[in-house]
């Protein structure tokens, strides 16, 4: 296959994603009041409704309802004050009543939009067609339409046994729990707006931060609360007519869904350059194989004989339900973003990091108040990179470590009031997450606290420099490299308790003279 | 003491009961006893439920006993058709599909007539999941007529409409999609009530299009009506189209007609098919209101012939998909030896099912399908909005609209045999579903040709179920009341 480079220079990938999330944040199920818990026994959580038994009727989540409408003003959607549910028609054990209810052309949210920032590496995935404005790196900004976010329901998870690849074809049997079915979901459509793999991989990521922080749902697309499936067609460069498209299954996770949409991209141009058709079709990811494989053709796609839900009125929501929806509206990952940087001076790309996780922010938002400048800095450092780095290592998560916001704090004083050194920071981090101490108290136990006084450090530096001739020799030929070696005989000679950068600046000066 | 349970009607039992004249018991048995007598020549029930009739009479005479207030239908027996959920019984709708089905909650409606104080005899019979108009398409075979044990009692709701005019018991419920009430009660000459749509919850009645589906009481007098639907009436939070409802349905309902205006539609009592002994009865009826005061005001109902042709889109398309449930996974019919899933749906669903059901199944797949859709179901609407909109403006002009219930009288079995002839029967009852109002049909004497009941419709407004039956009850006192047919001659039955 040929390089994506090269491909995109003949061909543009026109992208479309429909994300599926449901509303774990939730404590009943769409259109009853069984607790919603996928782990439980199976079939504990059921009822007449969920269950399809005949006489049952629907009676609709106003919370799931007032989570869709967070979801909508969340993502610059218009609140559709008059719309109705429908019935999806179609045979299958998943669904007990052999319809699925959802919406019909107007969905609770239309027309919204996200903006996606593409950084220079990412950018790369996207010829400089000269249709979005780029910066010197190449990075840019993308705005991806969204359609609608439309409501509905779960179906049961089924699971087939006997089968291959645990498929119904071939099943000796099929087990069904339906604690899922009936679980509320939100279907988000966008625009076929987007251009590259990393495109959609960002708009994916950047939409599971937006529903972590309005807490409509836990998002977790390893256990499939937050699916994707991604719609790719391929057009020759300089034409207007979209390309036959297929739809990729089974990219449960950011990576997935980029590697599927890059394979395709290949697998499509191919196809094409070889004269072939793409057929419309429904496509699965394959992980292992690491490709896309047929699931099932236009030809065999079922009619849904989409109708209005008749055991439920259209819906008229009140001006007054969406103000009070919109009064839950946090503070979403793009202000919050742009907050960090204007009131503490974070670097963008940080800002961006803290404030794309719900849990994280709030971190950050306790150990950081009250400070700013280097401080504040120092906070976000000491959380990244040596906060993340341990959580991530030791398997925890920022919600179950006990490491506190305070301890953070106090690491980041005693680092940027140069206290301690950045290698010393990490002993302290490593020391503060074993046994729960405060950094300064550990600093102080065991010492470490630099010293930062020039006159406590001077006499050392001229030690250094009487005891080194040779290499002061070397320094004032020119090898300026060598002060790296007198700083260390500093720290040596001082127990490492000198300030390594007031003893750098010390020896270039003294040696300058 | 000694009472006849035949001359009693669900307030005098009440009553009876109440001043312990007689024991709830004592009513329980004398209508069981009915049931036992009567049965063989009806057929009027699928399930005859005595132990639980026995003990809610027992539990009634035990509150009495212990000197507690009871209910306003303390003791009153009751039947519901077998579309209704009610625990301890089945609930087929006369399907093979549910032959065997075990109610697993109770039907609100149901559940109110009990806390009511109502006996639960049974459940009645009807057409396959509702779907008819004579009973005859009931898997467990007809009920017959108690006024001509050679006709059909009419339908959907046959059963509960014989059930009451044989004196099997004295109120009972049915449901009306397009006219499954007051059809029956027309042919059985009896009173039986469409409340306005979401005044009584559909919660734990098997249905049929969901939109138009609506429960609602028989009795063979307008004030046994107005008693159900005290118990009926009101919000049921599992029913979220139902609505509020705080009004007492017996306070002005001997108030009389002075000063209400009733629509008359000259062209629709006399329409094509229309027999003459039916126009005759209506046109008797209009003079019987103006006589008591009410003044008569010809209104008209422009789009009231396109109702049938919008009806049989509309309802087959939602009955296709409530019965998608029906597939023999979790329970109903499951046939033999499935090969796989797809065979074991559609061969327990092709065992199951009845051929009307199967017709309009089949139906509602087509006029859903892609391509088809917008040139019936979307037009449907169309048509069901301007019929909405007809009666909003016949209301503007008067209280009540009266017309027939039904085009003609009782048929013979088997006499309408042609499915869209059996569709005709309900062109008086099917706007009313289409546009959501109330209706209830009373019986306005015998033909003068066939000599079995007429039913006169009183159409009113919604959520102004209340004045219709004020004006229903007066409007019946103008005709002897019909006795409980009780004696059968043998050799008519067909």
């Amino acid at each position: 296959m040929r390089d994506i480079a090269d491909i995109l220079k003949d061909w543009e990938p026109v992208i479309g994603l429909e994300i599926h999330t449901e509303l774990t944040t939730l404590n009943t199920k769409m259109f009853c009041s069984c607790r919603l818990s996928h782990d439980d026994e199976p079939n504990t959580n059921v009822c007449p409704v969920c269950l399809g038994m005949p006489g049952a009727l629907p009676v609709p989540n106003r919370a799931a309802i007032q989570s869709i409408v967070l979801a909508g003003l969340s993502t610059n959607c218009q609140i559709m004050k008059h719309s109705m549910f429908y019935r999806k028609n179609y045979f299958y054990p998943d669904m007990a009543k052999n319809f699925q209810t959802t919406q019909g052309p107007v969905a609770f949210c239309m027309g919204g939009w996200l903006d996606v920032e593409v950084g220079a590496n990412g950018a790369k995935e996207r010829l400089d067609d000269g249709e979005v404005e780029r910066a010197k790196d190449g990075s840019y900004t993308a705005h991806i339409g969204i359609t609608r976010i439309h409501m509905e329901e779960d179906a049961a998870k089924m699971v087939h046994v006997g089968g291959a690849e645990g498929r119904i074809g071939g099943a000796d049997h099929s087990l069904i729990d339906y604690n899922r079915c009936g679980t509320p979901l939100i279907e988000l459509v966008t625009e076929p707006d987007l251009r590259s793999p990393e495109e959609a991989r960002l708009f994916m990521e950047k939409l599971r931060q937006i529903f972590l922080t309005i807490g409509i749902s836990d998002c977790s697309m390893e256990s499939g609360s937050m699916r994707c499936d991604g719609n790719i067609s391929l057009r020759r460069r300089g034409t207007e007519k979209f390309g036959t498209r297929c739809e990729m299954k089974n990219l449960n996770s950011f990576k997935n869904l980029h590697d599927a949409l890059e394979y395709e991209i290949r697998r499509q141009a191919e196809v094409l350059e070889e004269g072939g058709v793409v057929y419309q079709e429904t496509r699965h990811w394959d992980v292992n194989a690491r490709r896309t494989i047929v699931m099932r053709t236009k030809e065999t796609a079922d009619d849904y004989r989409l109708f209005p839900e008749p055991d439920m009125v259209p819906f008229d929501l009140s001006e007054e339900f969406v103000e009070e929806v919109r009064t839950r509206l946090p503070e979403l990952p793009d202000q919050r973003r742009d907050r960090y940087v204007e009131a503490y001076g974070l670097k963008r790309a940080d800002a961006a990091q803290l404030a794309g996780d719900p849990k994280l922010s709030a971190f950050f938002d306790e150990a950081v108040a009250g400070t700013q400048g280097k401080l504040s800095q120092s906070v976000a450092n000491v959380i990244l990179n040596e906060l993340m780095g341990y959580l991530n290592a030791e398997g925890h998560s920022i919600a179950s470590t006990s490491i506190t916001p305070a301890q953070i704090r106090s690491l980041a004083e005693l680092l940027s009031s140069d206290a301690i050194s950045s290698n010393q920071g990490r002993e302290v981090f490593a020391l503060m997450a074993a046994s729960g101490d405060d950094p300064a108290h550990i600093v102080d136990e065991r010492g470490m606290r630099q010293v930062s006084d020039t006159s406590a450090l001077e006499p050392v530096v001229d030690e250094v420099i009487a005891n080194c001739p040779d290499q002061v020799a070397q320094y004032k030929g020119g090898n300026t490299k060598v002060v790296g070696y007198l700083v260390g005989q500093c720290m040596k000679a001082s127990k490492g308790k000198g300030n390594p950068k007031l003893f750098n600046q010390l020896l270039c000066a003294k040696l300058a003279d | 003491m000694a009472f006849d349970i035949d001359s009693l009607s669900a307030a005098q039992i009440a009553a009876g009961v109440a001043a312990g004249d007689f024991s709830a018991r004592e009513v329980a048995q004398a209508a069981l006893a009915n049931v036992e007598s009567r049965e063989g020549d009806v057929h009027a029930f699928l399930e005859v439920s005595s132990e639980l009739a026995l003990q809610a009479a027992d539990a009634i005479d035990a509150k009495r006993a212990a000197g507690e207030q009871l209910p306003p239908m303390a003791g009153v027996p009751c039947a519901f058709k077998d579309n209704m959920h009610l625990v301890g019984t089945h609930c087929t709708c006369a399907s093979r599909m549910l032959e065997n089905y075990q109610s697993t909650f109770t039907a609100t409606a149901v559940q109110r007539m009990l806390d009511a104080g109502c006996i639960p005899v049974g459940k009645t019979n009807m057409d396959e999941f509702a779907f008819g108009s004579s009973t005859e398409s009931s898997a467990f075979g007809p009920t017959c007529n108690p006024r001509d044990l050679g006709c059909v009692p009419g339908g959907s709701s046959g059963g509960s409409a014989a059930a009451v005019a044989a004196g099997m018991t004295t109120v009972t419920l049915g449901s009306d999609t397009g006219g499954s009430i007051r059809q029956p009660a027309a042919f059985c000459g009896v009173v039986g009530m469409k409340p306005t749509y979401g005044m009584v919850s559909r919660y734990g009645v098997v249905a049929f299009g969901s939109s138009l589906d609506q429960v609602g009481p028989f009795g063979r007098t307008v004030e046994d009506v107005a008693l159900s639907m005290n118990a009926l009436a009101g919000r049921d939070l599992r029913d979220c189209t139902s609505q509020p409802w705080n009004t007492d349905f017996l306070a002005h309902l001997h108030d009389g007609v002075a000063g209400k205006r009733i629509g008359v539609i000259p062209s629709l009592t006399h329409a094509e098919g229309v027999s003459a002994e039916v126009s005759e009865a209506i046109e008797a009826a209009a003079a019987n209101l103006a006589s008591a005061g009410a003044e008569l005001v010809e209104v008209e109902l422009p789009n009231a012939a396109a109702a049938i042709s919008a009806y049989y889109v509309l309802a087959p398309c939602e009955a296709f998909s409530n019965l998608a449930r029906f597939d023999g996974v979790r329970y109903g019919h499951q046939c033999a030896d499935p090969r796989d899933l797809a065979d074991m749906s559609s061969r327990s669903r092709a065992e199951g099912f009845g051929p009307e059901v199967k017709r309009r199944i089949m139906l509602g797949a087509y006029l859903l399908s892609s391509g088809v859709y917008d040139t019936y179901y979307y037009p449907a609407q169309q048509v069901r909005a301007l019929i909405t909109q007809d009666y909003k403006n016949a209301f503007q002009k008067v209280d009540a609209v009266l017309m027939p219930s039904a085009p003609f009288t009782a048929f013979k079995f088997g006499e309408l045999s042609n499915p869209t002839q059996m569709y005709m029967a309900d062109m008086f009852t099917v706007p009313l579903n289409i546009a959501g109002n109330c209706g209830v049909s009373v019986p306005v004497g015998l033909g003068r040709e066939t000599g079995r009941p007429v039913g006169a419709q009183l159409i009113g407004p919604a959520f102004a179920d209340d004045q219709l039956l004020r004006i229903a009850a007066t409007l019946q006192g103008f005709y002897p009341e019909l006795p409980v047919s009780k004696d059968f001659a043998k050799g008519e039955q067909r």
